[in-house]
């Protein structure tokens, strides 16, 4: 028994034509477990993920490269400094 | 939203990229797939979130007209689930949030499996939108 979840890859394929070619730091806001995050973060040179603590993942994220970072923070508060970064996703968050 | 869109301005760069990715106001459909026919069996009734999605909708318009972003990109995709069995199916009914998946899928599909318990594919078909924005 399985659940498989787009298989055929058009959720990372739509992205990663979506992402700007000179992006090199992405803030992802409400990232949870970093599902998404994995697909795109070895294009990117930095990731910063952020989501409610309530949504973020109890167990380590070690298999999210070490491109990767992920807080809690909400995104109606974001906790950077302005224009920091290239690229912001809302992922299912808007 | 319209605080959240307004955080996000704040922290990208002039001419850096907004991308807002999530599911469209379609509900997701659910089939069953047969070696030799594919048949609707229902939809997942996912009215609970259009209200966020229409809210979204309205602060992306306002930060157009406002000159704060410009659309650069648009599409609509389609994600697939696949799932092997009802119990599988089951098992995604429990991960729902703010969606209902009606018992008559369940019931509907057990029917039409009842003779080929075996050869079957359930499968969850869901719309997606992404936007690219440029920061102005």
């Amino acid at each position: 028994m399985a659940i498989r979840s787009d298989s055929a890859g058009r959720e990372k394929s739509y992205l990663l034509d979506m992402l700007p070619g000179d992006a090199s730091c992405i803030l992802e806001i409400g990232c949870g477990d970093g599902r998404l995050t994995q697909k795109y973060a070895d294009t990117v040179t930095r990731v910063i993920g952020i989501d409610l603590p309530s949504t973020l993942p109890r167990e380590d994220t070690e298999r999210l490269p070490e491109s990767v970072s992920i807080a809690a923070a909400s995104g109606v508060h974001l906790p950077f400094p302005a224009r920091r970064f290239d690229g912001a996703i809302f992922s299912f968050s808007l | 939203m319209v605080r959240a869109l307004s955080e996000a301005r704040r922290a990208l760069k002039r001419g850096g990229r907004l991308i807002d990715m999530r599911p469209t106001m379609r509900n997701r459909a659910v089939e069953l797939a047969l070696p030799d026919a594919s048949l609707f069996i229902g939809e997942i009734d996912s009215a609970g979130a259009f209200s966020d999605h229409v809210a979204a909708n309205d602060a992306l318009d306002a930060a157009l007209a406002a000159g704060e972003f410009k659309l650069e990109h648009h599409a609509t995709f389609e994600i697939r689930t696949d799932l092997d069995s009802l119990a599988d199916l089951r098992e995604f009914q429990g991960e729902l949030r703010r969606s209902m998946m009606p018992e008559s899928i369940f019931e509907r599909i057990a029917a039409l499996i009842a003779d080929e318990p075996a050869d079957f594919l359930i499968r969850i078909r869901r719309e997606m939108l992404i936007a690219r924005y440029r920061r102005l």
